[in-house]
């Protein structure tokens, strides 16, 4: 017997004793009657040939693998950043039980978030009173003191106007008169998770700006030396939003950091259940529109929301995820231009420290070859940080990334070195990215838990950087912005890095020449 | 809504095999089986993920979603139903519609994506799931998968379930009627025999269906086709030449064994593979209906000497427990069958259930609650977590046994909690199941971290 008492094999062994195997294998040659091994083996070769990629790459309807989410989880994303705040999706429930479902594997977080839940008689006569009476609802249910509501597909295809189905709730007596409800149109069909949580962003501020849907006077711009931080739809956002603020505190920066979802997805375990936690409150909001300037740290999760803060008079500094190095003390200086506070000694400290791990570990990761897929200005802000490390960066992909986007990681490419060889693909899927890793092959992939199919298929390491990590836990935990980030960043790659190195050398007599104690 | 989907509605709604639903008026009836969904409340899946996780489970198929990137951006692969052979269920095919689709339609598209499947993976067939924007905007998916059907030669199956339709557990009927008009009945085993079954509403998830094919092998009863568990397309596309049906969670495709009886006189019970005596009943009530339809006689016999044997070793397998979890008390939130079928099991080794959730469960369910617990004093309609939370941390449990939507109100009130729904890891079916959830059960409970969080930190103490 393969299995006993006194040594419990768990399923991943167990499967690989000779009772099993042979079993397995007679079942293949006796029952399943599939194509010859030698067939198999032939056309799974075909589709890692260039012939097979060039077919790939010629795909006009079908997206295989998509590497983006769409609008509504980044508009939910958005409200859970605003305190007491329930995100409230006008349309179907399935849709929200998915986001609810996706952000709590991430973070390994409970999210609240509920739905109109509209059926198809709403979808035939309008989902007023699916939004009126799930108005009143969610407000008795969950005593919110802000109800921001997004869309799914479903209410945009038919037209539903929010304005004033939220007025129509109010005069209805669903919600009280004074609850603060911003809202945003976010249809799936367009852009992706960073154009809702732009959306959703962005009605949160004009709402509150431009006199809460003509309920009040619009608020008049008095400016100080204040600055804000926008962060956009971030994975990380647990360990991220908390290392921003100790960056600016350690510069001495008045500051108000808009939308704050950190301890929302980060409550701890002390016998009291948090629906809502942290975030960004209403007078923050209010008194942001004072600041001095806002600081958007990716761009293409606040396009619409930087136009409009700037049209308020306030300056806009645009950002790409800046990461390293070279990223951060871009964010620094614009930091420190905008308000006249020089960077803290102890932020100089921490550069420095970076800079003598990347060193340290320089000549491992020097030349190595990586192909990188996710959300547009996180692609710009690591292959800036690849290329900075001396990596290359040679397949850069993006499902939800334009050709304006493209531009701009041409250009990163072609002021370094290491960029030459290096190309970057707008509007693509994971599909494509598999023929690429088996034509121009790399050393390592970076992306989220759906890569550790093509890190199977094409034997490339996965380093999880990406929204959404289902399959390891915790990484959400810590910082990727900042030097302290940054680090973190380099020992995610190392390790990974050190790992397949061991497995490459650890054949006893035959590659464990190089199975070294020190590295 | 189109009016095919209407009309399928409504169908799905008269239910004579269905206790519940005969008791009901006409006008009751008309309204649908589930109560109205509460817009504002927490809620759960839609009719079209209801569908998708019952039909995806067919691993040899390609399953294609007809709609804007979040139907299948946020389903792709979510569930732990395995397959024993083809992967091609877990790729992720869509349509991914952008706005120009919305205004000048996506049946083109849709069309030539079925058109790349075929020729880049060339599956037995494709399943094309509605969506509730396609759907609106008047795309005629069974118009297109008629027309890809005949061009290429090859099954292409609507699911006409847009999400809006209603709740999952409607996706999960209307899908099965979709298997009922387009799949069953459409092709020929290469032989029969007098102890072929069928089983409906078993997913196989966590390898479930692997735990109890066994069983029914020693018996040499062949499971013909599974609905849908590790289901190849021609299994299901054969299933009406069985001679028998087990129907498990009977709220999900009991329009599927109820027809099937109809129309091809495929009689069949509903039964649970959790829990010894369950098992053992299932076992039995096969070889009985088998029987019944002509199988030898001497199959009833044997059946029960393996029950005997199976029930003896499952039992002795279970006993080591009892002294450790003897008076623990659990609390059970799960829907339908495993409300009462497991139980027995945790009762016979001496846990103490303080609740079990009736939410999902029929009318049936709740009857053999009450028998086995002695009185519906226990049996919970619809706990808010709000209740489920203040049940917990007043500690009148010591574990929970739920899906992994509740999971985190357990862990917040500091309480063990172990997964009993599609995202666990392990398979609780069968003789062997049992044994292994109350070996979770028991690992569960006696992790140090408990321990850990509900002492106070040191510098407190």
């Amino acid at each position: 017997m393969p299995q006993s008492a006194d040594k419990i094999l768990d399923h991943e062994k167990l499967f690989r004793e000779p009772e099993y195997a042979a079993l397995l294998e007679k079942k293949k040659q006796d029952f399943e009657f599939g194509h010859t091994a030698a067939k198999v083996q032939q056309v799974c070769d075909w589709t890692k040939s260039r012939e097979y990629q060039d077919k790939n790459f010629a795909r006009e309807a079908l997206t295989i693998n998509p590497a983006k989410a769409c609008q509504p989880l980044g508009a939910v994303f958005a409200s859970i950043g605003f305190q007491k705040t329930l995100p409230f999706v006008h349309g179907s429930q399935g849709c929200v039980a998915y986001y609810r479902s996706h952000f709590s594997r991430h973070f390994k977080e409970p999210t609240s978030a509920v739905s109109s839940s509209m059926t198809e008689d709403a979808a035939v006569f309008g989902g007023l009173n699916n939004l009126v009476d799930g108005m009143a609802n969610a407000y008795s249910l969950y005593q919110p003191e802000m109800i921001a509501v997004s869309t799914t597909c479903m209410a945009e295809v038919i037209g539903d106007d929010l304005d004033s189905f939220i007025k129509g709730a109010r005069e209805k007596g669903s919600i009280p008169k004074e609850l603060d409800v911003p809202f945003a149109h976010t249809p799936a069909f367009v852009g992706s998770h960073v154009t809702g949580y732009d959306n959703a962003l962005k009605s949160v501020l004009t709402y509150f700006w431009d006199g809460k849907a003509n309920a009040v006077p619009a608020l008049e711009r008095v400016p100080n030396q204040s600055i804000n931080f926008i962060g956009g739809f971030d994975g990380f956002v647990v360990g991220n939003i908390p290392e921003v603020r100790r960056m600016f505190a350690s510069m001495g920066v008045e500051h108000t950091i808009l939308c704050d979802p950190s301890d929302a997805w980060n409550t701890p375990t002390d016998g009291q259940f948090r629906m809502f936690d942290g975030g960004t409150s209403k007078a923050e909001v209010e008194n942001a529109l004072n600041a001095k300037a806002t600081v958007v740290f990716q761009e293409h999760s606040a396009e619409k929301t930087g136009k409009y803060i700037a049209g308020k008079g306030q300056e806009v500094v645009f950002l790409n995820h800046p990461m390293g190095v070279g990223g951060t003390d871009q964010f620094l200086m614009e930091v420190s231009r905008l308000t006249g506070k020089p960077v803290s000694k102890e932020l100089e400290l921490e550069r420095g420290r970076l800079l003598d791990a990347i060193g340290d570990s320089q000549a491992y990761l020097h030349g190595k070859k990586f192909a990188l897929y996710g959300d547009p200005d996180f692609l710009l802000g690591m292959t800036a940080f690849l290329l900075e490390l001396g990596c290359e960066p040679v397949h850069v992909l993006s499902t939800n990334g334009d050709k304006d986007w493209a531009v701009k990681v041409q250009a990163l490419f072609d002021a370094s070195p290491f960029g030459k060889d290096c190309k970057v693909y707008p509007k693509r899927d994971l599909w494509h990215l598999r023929s690429l890793l088996f034509t121009e092959p790399v050393d390592f992939l970076i992306g989220n838990s759906y890569g550790k199919y093509l890190e199977r298929d094409c034997g490339v390491p996965l380093i999880r950087l990406v929204f959404p990590v289902t399959d390891r836990h915790h990484h959400h935990r810590f910082p990727t912005w900042g030097y302290a980030g940054g680090l973190r960043v380099l020992v995610s790659i190392l390790d990974e890095y050190f790992e397949a190195l061991d497995l490459n050398t650890g054949d006893v007599g035959k590659t464990d020449y190089s199975f070294d104690l020190v590295r | 809504m189109a009016a095919t989907l209407a009309v399928k509605m409504q169908s799905v709604f008269q239910e004579p095999g269905c206790e519940h639903n005969l008791e009901k008026s006409d006008r009751q009836r008309k309204k649908g089986c589930s109560s109205q969904l509460k817009p504002g409340a927490a809620a759960g899946g839609c009719a079209f993920d209801g569908a998708k996780i019952a039909l995806q489970p067919i691993v040899d198929v390609a399953h294609l979603v007809h709609g804007p990137i979040a139907c299948e951006g946020s389903s792709w692969d979510n569930r732990g139903a395995l397959s024993s052979g083809p992967q091609t269920y877990r790729t992720g095919f869509t349509t991914d519609i952008g706005e120009l689709d919305v205004i000048y339609g996506g049946e083109k598209r849709l069309y030539r994506a079925i058109r790349e499947i075929i020729e880049k993976y060339d599956p037995p067939a494709v399943f094309v799931y509605q969506t509730c924007v396609t759907a609106l905007i008047g795309d005629d998916i069974e118009a297109v998968c008629k027309a890809a059907s005949a061009k290429f030669g090859k099954p292409v199956i609507p699911v006409n379930v847009p999400g809006f339709a209603g709740v999952k557990n409607l996706g999960n009927k209307l899908a099965g009627e979709a298997l009922l008009d387009y799949v069953i009945g459409t092709a020929e085993p290469e032989f029969t025999t007098a102890c072929d079954i069928n089983i409906i509403a078993e997913y196989n998830l966590s390898g479930e269906l692997w735990q109890v094919k066994p069983l029914f092998e020693q018996l040499g009863i062949r499971i013909l086709a599974s609905l849908c568990g590790d289901a190849r397309y021609q299994q299901v596309a054969y299933a009406h030449r069985a001679r028998a049906a087990i129907m498990l969670c009977s709220k999900a495709l009991i329009n599927v064994a109820r027809k099937m009886e109809e129309r091809y006189g495929i009689p069949y019970f509903e039964g649970s593979f959790y829990g010894v005596g369950d098992m053992s009943d299932a076992l039995r009530k096969t070889a009985a209906l088998l029987v019944g339809r002509g199988a030898p006689q001497q199959l009833i016999e044997r059946t029960e000497a393996l029950i005997a044997v199976e029930e003896a070793r499952a039992w002795a397998r279970l006993a080591p427990y009892r002294e450790r979890l003897k008076g623990k008390r659990v609390l059970l939130i799960t829907g339908g069958v495993k409300s009462w079928s497991v139980v027995a099991a945790l009762q016979e080794v001496g846990m103490e259930i303080v609740g079990t959730s009736v939410k999902k469960s029929t009318r049936e369910d709740k009857e053999r609650v009450v028998a086995i617990m002695g009185d519906d004093a226990h049996m919970i309609d619809n706990m808010t977590p709000r209740e489920m939370y203040a049940m917990l941390s007043e500690a009148r449990a010591d574990i929970m046994l739920s899906g992994g939507r509740s999971q985190f109100v357990a862990l917040k009130a500091k309480m063990p909690w172990l997964d009993i729904n599609q995202e666990r890891h392990h398979g609780y079916a069968g003789y062997e199941g049992i044994v292994t959830l109350v070996h979770e059960i028991d690992k569960t409970l006696s992790n140090p971290v408990w321990k850990q969080v509900r002492q106070p930190a040191p510098w407190e103490q």
